[in-house]
């Protein structure tokens, strides 16, 4: 537990610092970061609190669910290889999210374009789903789909003339320049659910490391609870991409990282690994703003960056966490 | 009548016909064991007894009930099973694996358990550091420590030093008297088979 609070503390303390970064250099920073309402009406004032503090909070919001998202396709794929990008979830939601904006009937970062993102999604899990026949298949059929559709966004995207284009491809890539208020008002909820039926599942998990004929023997089936982790993590992967686009990684490394600190049980590892999830985007969304300015880098290639090398030190560190 | 019990069985893994026409009942109090070379098919007889697989042709009933027709958690409540080669990739502590899914009675009896299979050494150790003999121990208490009329183990002596060897037989011994139906798969030769009561050779 000691160790959450402090994840929590470093996450406030950058959460702070992070709100001083960014393109515009704004005069007395500190004073309206630890004053909150001083000059209400200032562009400073704006700056901070209407553009950056939003985003900061986008950032922790969709870290902790991809964090989560990534407990429950390791868990019940009973695979340390296992995220969503490799389930076809994380493509799914993008085709959907894409056919939405390209047919005129969402804008990004909307709520229809979360319902689009959420019906792509759990089509595509709920197709790979549908032909594995084991944990191993739903892997490799898989990386199968999410090729397929990865395939098609990216063909769809170099084909489309229209002006925003540009956008859908720019946010295909994952940003979260593109974050408003409002799309904090369809994560939150969102991660407040899904975290919570994520929790109640999360003993059922535990039972998939038994293996599924083992989990059979003792009165339960497995791909039942698979199921309903995979209607969760669709969920949470659902409306991390329709408001911010794909992010590499951080699914995979999140729960890695969290195993390492407390052990496998999925339980406590939601918690951990959210947490992860959050100060891992929340540091790359912070060094994309602040290492070139105005330019952002891709957030994608930071959390690789930042994830990678994190996951290979404790993989190495805590050798029997994953034989 | 017979706890376990198979009506002209058949069952096909792949495309082979691995077992054809096999019967026999198993009566309670009793210890059976199954032989015959590898490939014989007497895995997947133990499979089929679990619900694991389905039959080709034939019927298997415990206790009376065609196992086709009653849910997961009924075949649960009448039969344990203990199943080979184990492999763990999460570091759970041994009491965790054992615990897993278990009621609040079978958890109270985990002690006892540990003890019985002399586990204490290395039950807070986690599963991932275990040799396969330990392992196997682990899966067998994991069947063990559940109150079932049946139990079904498969190979539970294969990677066993001689001294866990007569611990497994004598708690299995024991259970028997208690009037318990345990169907042991095994390919050793029917000479190490004395412990048991009945030897079905899948060949003959």
């Amino acid at each position: 537990m000691k160790r959450f609070y402090l994840l929590v503390i470093a996450l406030a303390l950058l959460s702070l610092y992070a709100l001083s970064l960014g393109a515009a250099d704004v005069a007395n920073v500190w004073r309206y970061i630890t004053h909150p309402l001083f000059d209400i009406n200032s562009p400073s004032h704006q700056i901070i609190w209407e553009i950056r503090a939003p985003r900061i909070a986008a950032a922790i919001l969709v870290g902790s669910c991809l964090g989560i998202a990534g407990v429950l396709a390791q868990g019940s794929t009973n695979n340390p290889l296992a995220d969503p990008a490799i389930l076809g979830t994380s493509a799914g939601a993008s085709v959907g999210v894409l056919a939405g904006v390209l047919l005129n009937v969402v804008t990004i970062g909307s709520v229809g374009a979360v319902i689009c993102a959420s019906i792509g999604a759990l089509l595509a899990t709920l197709f790979t789903f549908s032909l594995a026949r084991s944990a191993l298949q739903l892997i490799t059929i898989g990386i199968g789909v999410s090729a397929i559709l990865t395939a098609v966004v990216g063909l769809v995207l170099s084909m489309a003339t229209r002006a925003d284009a540009r956008s859908v491809s720019f946010w295909s890539f994952g940003s979260l320049a593109l974050v408003t208020p409002r799309t904090l008002l369809i994560l939150l909820p969102i991660l407040l659910v899904c975290g919570f039926l994520a929790w109640q599942v999360a003993p059922a998990v535990d039972l998939l490391s038994l293996g599924d004929e083992s989990v059979r023997h003792i009165g339960h089936d497995a791909q039942k609870i698979r199921l309903r982790a995979f209607a969760i993590l669709a969920t949470l992967v659902a409306v991390t991409v329709s408001s911010v686009g794909s992010i590499a990684f951080l699914a995979l490394a999140a729960p890695h990282i969290a195993r390492y600190l407390v052990g496998p049980r999925n339980r406590t590892l939601i918690f951990y690994s959210a947490a992860i999830g959050a100060l891992i985007l929340l540091f790359a969304d912070s060094a994309s703003r602040a290492l070139f300015p105005p330019n952002e880098l891709p957030i994608g290639l930071l959390t690789s960056l930042l994830g990678a090398p994190i996951l290979i030190l404790t993989l190495k560190k805590g050798g029997d966490v994953w034989r | 009548m017979a706890m376990i019990s198979l009506q002209d069985v058949a069952i096909t893994r792949g495309r082979r016909l691995v077992i054809d026409g096999f019967s026999a009942a198993l009566e309670a109090g009793t210890i059976t064991a199954i032989v015959g070379p590898n490939g014989c098919g007497k895995s997947s007889l133990l499979a089929a007894i679990a619900g694991d697989i389905p039959l080709t042709r034939g019927e298997i009933s415990l206790a009376g009930r065609d196992i086709s027709e009653i849910s997961l958690s009924q075949q649960a409540e009448l039969r344990s099973v203990v199943l080979q080669n184990r492999n763990y990739w999460l570091s759970y502590t041994v009491r965790e694996v054992i615990a897993m899914g278990q009621n609040r009675d079978a958890q109270q009896r985990m002690d006892a358990i540990i003890e019985v299979l002399n586990m204490t050494t290395f039950a807070d150790q986690s599963v991932t550091t275990l040799s396969g003999g330990q392992a196997q121990r682990v899966e067998i208490a994991r069947a063990l420590i559940r109150d079932s009329e049946i139990y079904l183990l498969d190979e539970p002596l294969a990677a066993q030093d001689s001294q866990s060897k007569s611990r497994v037989i004598s708690i299995l011994q024991k259970l028997r008297d208690q009037g318990k139906t345990i169907l042991v798969i095994a390919h050793s030769d029917k000479q190490s088979l004395s412990w048991c009561d009945h030897v079905i050779d899948t060949l003959a």
